[in-house]
């Protein structure tokens, strides 16, 4: 029998889990010999859940997604807390922090994205250029950018818990940026009783996701959750106080326009960047991200592999071959990077079983399909926002570029309420709706089906109306309004036996069968004999 | 005998109401001739307390109705079916029947029950099947019905009993969860058992329909949750999520009562609220609240019905709602549970005693050797002799015709050709057989097909025992002669026994075949041992196992579950991607179901004019806004198709349903048969097919001569 395919993974996080819960059954099989570097001290967890985390609703044992257990005993190698420090493409080995060399036949970058550090004064940022990274190597590579006491970002368990002790003690969270991850932090933390300001360039929140309307009504329902809001504000520098052990701690935010925003915490939520930094010192191609074409491969290398936020999925052709920028940056959810994960371990192990059989390599499968942009949801408990696609057409713009291009808004900001649907066709290529979650729910499902909106759009907008309620707009004592749901008897039916003599319950029941199944209906057929009672009452005055 | 007052029950569904049935003759009273023989009174009983629907009020119709069969019908060289008497009935079938297996082996022979037999018919069914025919080839219509929940069950507790308590205790309830059932529509009696819930406020109910059911939530008294039809799973995974990220699990019942909450907890964490959301349509902070209610530690009940069951993923979906419950802690606590509501009126006893293709009776696995020598030595052969599992029932139909497939079929109790997925291939595959035997009191459509048809008795007319939906035993019983031409299918599978040759027992008499059938159950999972006539005769309340000498059990794991180790099974469940297409551009999703009117195929219902005139044909639901966009209004004739085949119905316009979905009730024959647009793939645990999720195209039909 041929060697087994030796398969390095570098990640372990929600898609890197994924790639090695789907590649088991080859592992177990002695198809394919797996070994997982991953840089945290723990088990795969569900990063989404960070936020939820850092302000005490939830715990780690619920985050975590891998099973360490179930790859060992499939005989995978799982280093945890270990980082790998280069890929000797030459030797097709991974070096570790730990001195560990591993042999590849193939490796996968799942290492995902960190957190962006902006440009403030006072605030040290590393560059992550070839030199530096050559230079730096332990420093740069697969760790965090280190931050000075009370700044954190909020990407990793550890940040999680410089967040969680500063809402334990109700300090004063200054939260920068207005992306969906830092607004989901800034409500939590919010709810958790904290004091939370949200300091953010530009008029709106979530300006990538949301119009100026629906931007508008977020920011409105921020505050009535308890968070500041201040908007048009670039930040600018920090400034620090000493502490009584000599050390500086965050003090003050100060913008562009001149205001000190004071505060025990500063979050930075200014966006996340691949972590390429590994593919960098190999040589391998890099923009956003690694780039790699449909089929997941490394543009430099086909032994190399990438998924997940930190892979920039670029077809090569002719003209993006001789392109410097790219397009195609990673998403961010998790969803698309899933599909990866799947995708990538059914085309190893098709190889993985070829090779076992002697067969030749087989032909690629099926290239994954391009992503749609992807839905945002902003995770708050009292606060619904969900937007996808572009939502800057306004209802009345005359776009000869998109002639079937239309737009239809609901804004009523008073109440906290605001939809945009923007449809090509009638079929949804953009939405932005704050405040209505049955409706938000159910553009959600029409645009991942790519459904068409009922011609009358306001049907959707009454799902959150009271008047949802069929029950509510209908007239309980109306003729065809069924009483007795256990014989089919109707008001009608139930006033025509009345008509009939029949004045009682009993007698009622004894001719239209209507009460004599569970019985829960004879209150109701005794208010509408004495209904009945009381206009024939009327007539005979 | 004399025809008096008969106490037993209704003869449609698992509620078993109780009713009186006096016959007319005997009040003394001149009746018209073309009265019911027997006048039907509710009777006080736990489970409807007294109270009738409108089908059981009915059910007396169809007793003497014109449409009754008479007389065993033979298809003669004209290809009309003929009467014939019943020594040539039987002659003719036992002679086919032998010549066949002769030529073509045991299992070219073909059974096909039904989860309507009472427990003495289905037992002597799978013991006629294996000893008279010798076929392992015996499958039956709780297939469609209860096979996912029970596989969940099994998987989950170790044992299957719909209810693992008396209905009653829902009484007291604060918190009842229905996941896809429409008790107010087809067990309409039950809902009386809501009714505390209801007054806490939590009644909820998960449908993808505004059903009847779901309208009980309404001022107040719970909440209805509208999720995208076949996106249960996804919805329990959020539920769970939420029970486990917000700390709400009872630790101490998962620690001491259960095992595998570690797999179950991973694989719940990637189902948080907002994208469960995004899959289901149903709002992150709607699934927030109901997991805080149902874990806010009152009296609780999580209850599954078909909606959630019917799918290719029914188990695991089953299995979901489950996991829930035992995260709760629900399962054995006093006054809280979980349970799934069993439809047929014999669905299960139906199923605990060898109409399974896999199964002998007492819920016994026929692959186990223990369970081979116990049934072999109640039947006095080698354990030997008996054939091995059979295939499940969608399998099995589809055998029918085909070289090394089922030649000959015989059905008891079942309108497969109305009530299985897939009906036009079935009609198809049952054309080809060599042979079709169907034992009915009308000439249901599948019936129609057969080659012989033999006359059966109803309800009123026999004696025997059914189990309820919470495994309660209870006597049916006989309130007046069957007209002379019907014979009971006890005696059908005697004689016809007899003619094959089989030296096995058959007894007539469902007394004696009773008391077999408590040896034949002993020590197995639905022990019926310790129960006879006498002991349902007094009125005692026999809930299964109880043991021979022992005594009942009303509730089921109050100290542990039927493993081995006294510990449920969480088990983990992720939903594959392709089990539930979402509609494209111009499908909507069929969803089947029922009507308070008519119960299964409705080749009884459609009978009873009063029931017929209700809802004399299939209307298909659709919701306004998607019949605006079809150019349908309410009214018009429209048909419903996909790639397996199309029907013809009316429109009916109505808010209660999705946008994307269109419903059809299944109670029809001909090209008004739901079923022909449902799919026969089949969940790969328990075998049930899809009738929940299939796509179909809507069109308003041109009525020939009309204007456009």
């Amino acid at each position: 029998m041929t060697a087994p395919l030796r398969i390095v993974l570098i990640g372990y996080g929600l898609v890197g889990a994924r790639f090695v819960e789907e590649l088991l059954p080859d592992v177990a099989a002695g198809r394919i010999t797996l070994t997982v570097v991953g840089g945290e001290p723990v088990e795969a967890y569900n990063r989404v859940l960070v936020a939820e985390y850092a302000v005490g609703n939830t715990d780690l044992d619920a985050m975590l997604v891998g099973d360490r257990s179930a790859a060992e005993s499939a005989g995978a190698r799982v280093l945890l807390g270990v980082a790998a420090t280069a890929i000797d493409r030459d030797a097709q080995v991974v070096r570790c922090s730990n001195g560990d060399e591993l042999p590849y036949d193939r490796v996968v970058l799942a290492t995902g994205a960190r957190a962006n550090t902006p440009t403030l004064d006072a605030l040290d940022r590393p560059r992550r250029d070839p030199d530096s990274l050559r230079k730096h190597t332990a420093t740069l590579v697969a760790r965090d950018d280190a931050l000075p006491g009370g700044i954190t970002a909020l990407r990793d368990l550890d940040d999680a818990r410089r967040v969680l002790a500063a809402v334990r003690g109700r300090r004063r969270i200054v939260v920068l940026g207005a992306g969906v991850l830092g607004l989901e932090l800034a409500l939590a933390a919010a709810h958790a009783g904290a004091q939370v300001c949200v300091v953010h360039h530009g008029p709106i929140p979530m300006a990538r996701n949301l119009d100026r309307g629906g931007g508008h009504v977020l920011r409105s329902a921020l505050r009535r959750a308890g968070v500041t809001v201040v908007a048009h504000s670039r930040a600018e520098a920090v400034g620090y106080r000493t502490e009584p052990d000599g050390t500086r701690r965050f003090d003050l935010l100060v913008t562009a326009d001149g205001k000190q925003l004071r505060g025990d915490l500063l979050v930075l939520s200014c966006g996340v960047s691949p972590r390429n930094e590994l593919a960098t010192l190999a040589g391998l191609r890099t923009a956003t991200g690694v780039v790699v074409g449909p089929d997941l491969r490394s543009w430099t290398d086909p032994d190399v592999y990438a998924i997940g936020d930190c892979a920039q999925v670029v077809e090569r052709t002719p003209e993006t071959a001789g392109r410097r920028d790219l397009p195609g940056a990673p998403s961010g959810l998790v969803a698309p990077g899933w599909r990866q994960a799947s995708w990538l371990a059914a085309a190893l192990a098709d190889e993985a079983a070829a090779r076992a059989d002697g067969d030749p390599v087989p032909g690629s499968r099926p290239a994954l399909p391009a992503e749609r942009d992807a839905i945002v949801m902003l995770k708050a408990e009292h606060v619904d926002v969900v937007a996808v696609g572009d939502v800057s057409a306004d209802p009345w713009d005359d776009d000869a570029l998109s002639p079937r291009r239309r737009v239809a808004q609901w804004a009523d900001p008073e109440h906290l309420r605001y939809v945009k649907m923007v449809t090509e066709g009638g079929v949804l290529t953009g939405f932005a709706c704050v405040g209505m979650p049955r409706t938000a729910a159910e553009l959600t499902l029409l645009y991942d089906r790519g459904g068409e909106l009922p011609a009358d759009r306001s049907l959707l907008l009454r799902f959150d109306g009271p008047d949802d309620d069929p029950a509510a707009d209908a007239d309980a004592f109306a003729p065809d309004a069924t009483v007795c749901w256990c014989n089919g008897v109707t008001v009608a039916a139930i006033e025509a036996s009345h008509a009939c003599g029949n004045a009682t319950v009993e007698c009622v029941g004894r001719d239209t069968r209507a009460g004599t199944g569970c019985g829960g209906c004879r209150g109701r057929i005794a208010e509408i004999l004495a209904r009945a009672a009381e206009a024939d009452g009327a007539l005979t005055a | 005998m004399t025809d008096r007052p008969a106490p037993t029950h209704c003869p449609y569904c698992a509620l078993q109401c109780a009713m009186t049935l006096t016959p007319t003759d005997a009040s003394g009273a001149a009746a018209p001739t073309d009265a019911p023989p027997v006048t039907v009174a509710g009777r006080d009983f736990p489970t409807n307390r007294g109270g009738l629907c409108k089908k059981g009020w009915t059910s007396a119709e169809l007793l003497r109705a014109p449409s009754r069969l008479g007389a065993p019908l033979v298809r003669g060289a004209d290809g009309a079916l003929h009467e014939a008497s019943w020594d040539e009935a039987l002659d003719l079938v036992a002679g086919r029947l032998r010549d066949i297996r002769e030529r073509h082996g045991a299992d070219a022979v073909g059974v096909f029950g039904g989860g309507g037999l009472t427990n003495e018919k289905a037992y002597l069914l799978g013991k006629f099947a294996r000893l008279a025919l010798g076929t392992s080839r015996i499958d039956y219509n709780g297939r469609y019905c209860m096979s996912s929940a029970a596989a969940a069950g099994n998987r989950a507790f170790g044992v299957d009993r719909g209810l693992p308590f008396p209905l009653a205790d829902l009484d007291d309830a604060e918190t009842i969860l229905l996941l896809g059932t429409n008790v107010a529509e087809t067990m309409p009696p039950f809902i009386g058992h809501l009714a505390g819930a209801q007054a806490a406020g939590g009644l909820i109910v998960v449908d993808p329909r505004r059903t009847a059911t779901a309208k009980l939530t309404d001022d107040g008294r719970g909440l209805h949750v509208q999720p995208a039809p076949g996106t249960d799973l996804p919805l329990l995974l959020g539920l769970a999520h939420v029970v486990i990220a917000e700390r709400l699990v009872d630790t101490a019942y998962v620690a001491e009562r259960t095992t595998g909450y570690d797999a179950v907890r991973r694989s719940v964490a990637p189902w948080w609220p907002e994208r469960v959301q995004s899959v289901t349509g149903v709002p992150a902070t709607t699934l927030r609240r109901l997991a805080r209610r149902l874990a806010s530690g009152g009296r609780t009940f999580v209850l599954t019905g078909r909606g959630v069951e019917q799918h290719v993923d029914g188990t695991d979906t089953a299995t979901a709602a489950i996991n829930l419950a035992l995260l709760l802690g629900l399962p054995g606590r006093p006054g809280s549970g979980y349970g799934t509501l069993t439809g047929q009126g014999n669905g299960q006893g139906g199923r605990e005693h060898g109409q399974k293709c896999d199964q002998l009776p007492g819920y016994r696995k026929i692959t186990d050797p223990a369970a081979r020598a116990h049934v072999a030595a109640v039947w006095g052969v080698d354990a030997d002799d008996l054939p091995g599992p059979g295939v499940p029932a969608i399998e099995l139909l589809a055998s029918l015709g085909r070289p090394g497939g089922v030649r000959a079929l015989l059905v008891h109790g079942s309108n497969l050709v109305v009530s299985s997925p897939n009906a036009g291939a079935v009609r198809r595959a049952v054309d080809a057989l060599d042979l079709l035997v169907v034992c009915d009191f009308v000439l249901s459509e599948t019936a129609a097909l057969a080659d012989v048809v033999l006359p059966v008795l109803q309800w009123a007319e026999e004696e025997g025992t059914m189990t309820n939906l919470e495994g309660r035993v209870i006597r049916r019983r006989r309130a007046l002669e069957p007209p002379p031409g019907a014979r009971d299918e006890l005696r059908v599978l005697h004689e016809l026994a007899r003619r094959l040759g089989s030296a096995a027992r058959f007894d007539t008499d469902p007394e004696a075949v009773f008391e077999e059938l408590r040896l034949a159950s002993e020590g197995g999972i639905a022990d019926y041992s310790g129960i006879d006539y006498a002991l349902l005769d007094s009125g005692a309340e026999a809930y299964w196992p109880y043991p021979r000498g022992g005594t009942g059990t009303p509730r089921l794991f109050a100290d542990r579950f039927a493993h081995d180790d006294g510990r449920a099974r969480l088990v983990a469940v992720s939903p594959q991607a392709a089990a539930h297409p979402a509609p494209g551009p111009g499908e909507v999703t069929l969803v089947t179901g029922r009507l308070l009117e008519h119960y299964q195929s409705g080749a009884q219902t459609r009978r009873v004019p009063e029931l017929l005139d209700a809802q004399p044909e299939l209307r298909a639901s659709l919701h306004p806004a998607t019949a605006e966009r079809l150019g349908i209004a309410d009214g018009d004739p429209v048909e419903i198709a996909n790639n397996l085949g199309s029907v013809h119905g009316r429109a009916r316009l109505t808010a209660d349903i999705r946008p994307d979905a269109v419903f059809l009730p299944f109670h029809y024959g001909d090209d008004q048969a739901a079923n022909l647009l449902t799919s026969d793939a089949v969940d790969p645990v328990s075998s049930m097919p899809e009738f929940k999720t299939n796509l179909v195209r809507v069109t308003r039909l041109v009525e020939a001569g009309a204007l456009a």
